[in-house]
């Protein structure tokens, strides 16, 4: 039973993974952005919520979804001004641009908000802690359904997007051939912008339950940031479905690997994200070639 | 010029005037003190650093007027620095206080990460240093002091509570409440938690109590439920961490869905649950975890610097800066009341080698209690040098007591007799 538990755990910290991970997985598949601020921008966004909540006293479900637009139009204008020049410059520049985001992300945070933890669990009421026993050593707990439910929703949402709606036909145009998209009028401008504002909308949705979960404080990002990208990577970088699988995978060798010893935990998602790496480009030729 | 004067000198000079030659280079006025502080601004640890803008303006404006020494007046400066909670941060910013700015003292709090490497580059250079909140055994034994063997250590001074003062706090604390003495232990893989294991739980086997110890984990896992499986199988009725804040958060909430809170009679945490904040942002399974405290506005002593008792440095803090006290306030302004001392007990404070002679028998009061150097801390039966020990008293955090939403409620003073007990520890129920 203990197997069984850990497997259901890990499935529910994988979708959490997931989920964070989501946003990170549209920049790099339509613009091949590898966004460094993505943990940030997810604090960011909780402490979007984690403001709503103080001023209006509301849940920080309900306050998320106010929280919401303004994230968007952030998206829009992160990439109107900063990511659409650093891409002009070369592959390294949005590599740096977002390295230089993720710290003045950081340092606004800490001088708005102080280095204080916060959370959203207290204002999230009692679906933080609400599970159901099923025997005593499996439990359901209602929090990590919810975040499966979102992940599975949001994956298979986007999927749609992608594959049934004009913009999502433009936005996959774009990522495999910009300049192809642009020759048959494609704004690719204005896709990228989409997808930008899409990513952060995904971030603010992770920091949500980032602060649910736990707590945060302006210097979080980076630490969910790398379990995160090592969703992308497991799940196959670029490909959205496979964030979802690749999430639930490094969620579940935690678990599993901490019934094994608890110092085991982290290391064997880090395993698992190696053993991926060299199955999938162990043995190729390293080419240098252009992206 | 003076290096060259002073290696010719060197064969007929005792040490001391030696120093006294090469430290008095002019880069300051000789009339001025120059004074470096180190504590984590910005990182993980700057919960730490954050009442640190409020003390220092006191310890300016105590320092107003100069400090009279030997009957000369010196102005006094202080030069503060962030050490960013990262040790090669700490290091960079203690060698550009120690060669551009030529502080005649240092002072150092928070974290062996940001206090061991300036006390490192401290003693490497032969300044005095002192520092304050890292428990004394992280920064003795893990700077390079051995056990039964000589202080390697010259220049660099500490105040702090060790393992010892949580052994008395708890075995003080958990008694007030009936368990079946089983403690689950949730003691992180670094050097807080590896130390803990080593040294205090022998201590709390010996008291009597069964540690229940999953192993170490890394910081930052996200998911805790083979340990909160072992937890209930054991009936674990205490619990006890030493983890960085936001692995506790994640580990109490996951203990609330699966069932573990409900064990829990007393949730004793440490290294987080410092601050109101922290304990705040849990929420209502936040209300009545035990914890410990080295100052709180109602202990029974003065800052010697500035004059104010502890109770008037908590109101003015909380009037000034409209947050609710913590403990850090009281620790980081005991530093400046400790500078102020040895500076002046020196005779002569430009000269290192005067200070560190007189940091070695000082007295001196200061809100986190009176400190004695000439009464050292001691490690398996032999005096540790330069390390003092302060007290960990150890209570609650209780909702509904004051205007704030939650408040530290002291429940023994074993560690200090002289600090007021409020209540006794109250079952833990918040599950």
């Amino acid at each position: 039973m203990t197997i069984v538990n850990a497997v259901l755990q890990g499935i529910f910290l994988g979708a959490f993974y997931a989920v964070l991970a989501c946003g990170l997985s549209i920049m790099f598949g339509v613009m091949r952005i590898i966004n460094l601020a993505h943990g940030d921008l997810a604090v960011l966004g909780a402490y979007a919520t984690f403001v709503i909540v103080e001023q209006t006293g509301a849940s920080a479900l309900i306050a998320f979804v106010v929280s919401l637009p303004l994230m968007i139009v952030l998206g829009y204008v992160l990439q109107l001004t900063v990511l659409e020049r650093s891409l002009k410059a070369g592959i390294l520049t949005p590599l740096l641009a977002t390295f230089g985001l993720s710290i003045v992300v950081q340092n606004l945070l800490q001088l708005a908000f102080s280095p204080d933890v916060r959370s959203l669990g207290g204002s999230a009421g009692t679906i933080t802690t609400a599970s159901w026993q099923v025997t005593s050593g499996l439990s359901v707990s209602a929090l990590g359904l919810l975040v499966l439910l979102v992940a599975v929703l949001l994956f298979g949402g986007l999927q749609l997007f992608l594959s049934r709606t004009r913009v999502g036909w433009m936005m996959r145009a774009t990522a495999e051939d910009a300049d192809a998209a642009e020759l048959v009028g494609i704004d690719s401008r204005a896709v990228y912008a989409r997808a930008t504002a899409l990513a952060v909308a995904t971030a603010a949705l992770g920091g949500l339950f980032l602060g649910i979960r736990s707590v945060f404080d302006p210097v979080s990002g980076p630490t969910q940031l790398i379990f995160a990208f090592e969703a992308v990577v497991i799940g196959g970088m670029g490909s959205l479905r496979g964030t979802l699988l690749g999430g639930i995978a490094l969620g579940v060798a935690q678990t599993v690997g901490a019934q094994i010893h608890p110092q085991f935990a982290v290391m064997a998602g880090h395993l698992l994200f190696l053993a991926v790496l060299i199955v999938r480009f162990g043995g190729a030729r390293l080419r240098l070639r252009p992206v | 010029m003076l290096k060259t004067t002073g290696l010719v000198l060197g064969g007929l000079s005792v040490p001391g005037v030696l120093e006294s030659c090469l430290t008095s280079t002019p880069s300051t006025p000789s009339g001025t003190i120059k004074i470096g502080y180190v504590s984590p601004i910005t990182g993980p640890a700057s919960g730490f650093g954050e009442p640190d803008a409020y003390v220092i303006g006191l310890a300016r404006e105590a320092f107003k007027k100069g400090l009279s020494i030997g009957g000369t007046n010196y102005s006094v400066e202080i030069v503060s620095r962030d050490g960013q909670s990262t040790p090669s941060v700490g290091a960079q910013v203690a060698n550009d206080l120690i060669q551009s700015q030529k502080v005649d003292l240092m002072l150092a709090t928070s974290t062996p990460e940001t206090v061991n490497p300036v006390s490192d580059a401290c003693e490497a250079a032969g300044v005095p240093c002192v520092s304050t909140v890292v428990p004394w055994e992280a920064w003795y034994l893990g700077r390079g002091g051995k056990v039964g063997q000589p202080s390697p250590f010259k220049s660099t001074f500490h105040y702090c509570f060790g393992v010892e003062q949580f052994f008395l706090a708890y075995t003080h604390l958990w008694p007030q409440v009936t368990t079946n003495k089983k403690v689950a232990v949730m003691w992180p893989n670094d050097a807080d938690g590896n130390a803990i294991r080593g040294a205090l739980g022998p201590l709390l086997r010996q008291a009597g109590y069964t540690i229940v110890d999953p192993g170490p984990y890394e910081d930052g896992t996200n998911d805790y439920s083979a340990q909160i499986a072992r937890f209930i199988q054991q009936d674990c009725q205490i619990f006890n961490t030493f983890p960085i804040p936001p692995d506790f958060a994640t580990f109490w909430r996951q203990a609330a869905q699966q069932g573990y809170t409900k064990h829990v009679k007393i949730g004793q945490i440490a290294k987080t649950g410092l601050f109101p904040s922290q304990v705040t942002a849990l929420g209502a399974i936040g209300n009545g975890l035990a914890s410990g405290v080295y100052w709180a506005p109602t202990w029974p002593y003065k800052s010697s610097l500035t004059g104010k008792s502890s109770k008037e440095l908590g109101d003015g803090y909380e009037s000034t800066t409209g947050k609710q006290w913590n403990q850090q306030l009281g620790a980081s302004l005991s530093l400046f009341d400790v500078a102020a001392a040895v500076l002046t007990a020196s005779g002569a404070p430009k000269d290192k080698s005067k200070v560190i002679g007189a940091m070695k028998t000082l007295k001196v009061e200061t809100p986190v209690g009176n400190l004695d150097w000439s009464k050292p801390a001691s490690l398996a039966g032999t005096a540790v040098p330069n390390v003092v020990t302060t007290p960990i008293i150890g209570g609650q955090w209780n909702q509904g007591v004051s205007k704030w939403p939650i408040d530290f409620v002291i429940c023994e003073n074993s560690s200090d007799p002289k600090v007021p007990i409020a209540s006794t520890l109250k079952p833990y129920t918040a599950s």
